[in-house]
């Protein structure tokens, strides 16, 4: 469905773009206000910076797997219905033009559809993000910081020639355009974590600290890794 | 004596893991529902790859392109065009000899007006010789070009068109082939036999006539 007037805006993009938005408001002064105290007392990390940009990252990781989830549902279709056979009446804007098009629409070499790397890419991100927020003190918060930042880098490169596709094709996939736009804005949300962390902002987010049983953080420190104990030792 | 000491703390990247997983596991089963894709390829359930060159039609050169004549929404129970395409060398002592032999007798059989075999009315058979190059001309006794294959044509007596791909460009899509290689394509696209994946005592006509439904006798 299109909304007249606005070609390039497609009304199936709201709830991708809801979730984005949203996400983008946590990762700024708004999000403080954005959340309601309800959500604050489920969610303790939410009352600080490093737990509201946590929840954002989260979000715009979220959007971009959704959306790339309906480019490979699209894309899928496309194949049902004809593939490179494809056409529709858009203009400029023009998804089933782009993700239609057999030409461009899978990775080279691979021959997998774009979107099902995006969904990869995203997930990845969800769950370097899930497992930092969850605990933002584990030794390993730094490699998954170094490891988001990386990929995240990487996929700009990756996105240049998705554009470059879209110009060869003369036609721009709003669908796509989101996922891309998610991808950046979780590329400058990994770099903001990456200044944050070893500063005083981390460490506030990471107020719980202080009340975690030592044995627990020592055990954490050791990667999990429980010795046994002697019984003699015990008592 | 040694006791093992049990941490319910589970860690925070497996908990993680585990709410990427049920995310990602959904919206795949998701689009695994709703969506049944066929992809171009050039085996038996693939979508036939592009073909587009020139064809001889019997009097002159013209452009063709496979795509045109396909119908992506066809169903089972339609009418629409079934397409029969050899791929062939006019160098080819067995192409020579199926050009010569089977051919004639099938396209008598399938091509024209009222054609002895039966088709429902809306259901129709075309044939396309595609023309390749197993050698080069340098090869002693191997001779290429259009006269070739205008006169290969017309010495076997066939009455369908030829199309010159004897700069193999078709490998492109196709990969490549042998000859002769034969297919035959449902009105949608959909590849219903190729020879590779066949065994040998089932031809391509042995196909059509399986594949192809029957008019009223």
């Amino acid at each position: 469905m299109m909304v007249a007037g606005l070609e390039c805006f497609d009304a199936n993009l709201l709830p991708h773009l809801g979730i984005f938005a949203l996400g983008v408001a946590m990762l700024t002064p708004l999000g403080e206000s954005l959340t309601p105290p309800a959500l604050r007392s489920k969610w303790k990390s939410l009352e600080t910076k490093l737990g509201r940009i946590f929840a954002g990252m989260f979000l715009i990781s979220f959007s971009g797997f959704t959306v790339s989830a309906h480019t490979l549902w699209m894309h899928n279709k496309s194949q049902e219905m004809g593939g490179g056979s494809f056409c529709t009446a858009g203009t400029v804007c023009d998804c089933a033009s782009v993700i239609g098009n057999n030409d461009w629409n899978t990775m080279p070499f691979l021959g997998l559809p774009w979107g099902l790397l995006g969904m990869l890419a995203f997930a990845l991100f969800m769950w370097l993000i899930i497992s930092m927020a969850k605990d933002p003190a584990a030794s390993w918060v730094l490699n998954h910081l170094k490891i988001g930042t990386n990929f995240a880098i990487l996929g700009l490169g990756i996105i240049l020639y998705l554009m470059y596709a879209e110009y060869k094709i003369g036609k721009i996939c709003q669908f796509c355009t989101t996922a891309h736009i998610a991808h950046v804005a979780a590329t400058f949300g990994f770099i903001t974590l990456s200044k944050m962390y070893g500063t005083s902002d981390w460490a506030v987010g990471n107020s719980s600290v202080g009340t975690i049983d030592p044995s627990a953080r020592e055990r954490r420190k050791r990667g999990g890794y429980v010795a046994p104990k002697q019984a003699s030792e015990e008592e | 004596m040694i006791r093992r000491d049990i941490s319910d703390e589970a860690g925070a990247r497996s908990d993680a893991l585990m709410i990427v997983s049920v995310i990602f596991i959904t919206a795949f089963t998701y689009i695994a529902l709703t969506t049944s894709p066929v992809y171009t390829g050039v085996g038996v359930g693939d979508r036939v790859p592009e073909l587009e060159g020139q064809i001889y039609d019997g009097s002159s050169w013209v452009d063709y392109n496979l795509e045109d004549h396909i119908d992506p929404l066809w169903s089972e129970g339609e009418g629409g065009t079934w397409f029969m395409i050899e791929f062939m060398d006019t160098n080819c002592g067995y192409c020579q000899q199926a050009a010569r032999e089977d051919i004639p007798t099938m396209q008598g059989q399938w091509l024209g007006e009222n054609p002895p075999r039966s088709t429902p009315e809306n259901v129709s058979v075309e044939f396309l010789a595609v023309s390749i190059s197993l050698w080069n001309e340098d090869v002693a006794g191997k001779s290429y070009g259009r006269d070739v294959i205008v006169e290969f044509r017309n010495d076997n007596g066939h009455n369908f068109p030829y199309m010159d791909m004897q700069d193999n460009s078709y490998e492109n899509a196709w990969g490549k082939l042998g000859t002769p290689t034969y297919f035959l394509v449902a009105p949608n696209g959909i590849i219903k036999y190729t020879t590779p994946e066949a065994s040998s005592e089932f031809s391509v006509w042995d196909a059509m006539n399986e594949e192809i439904p029957w008019g009223e006798e």
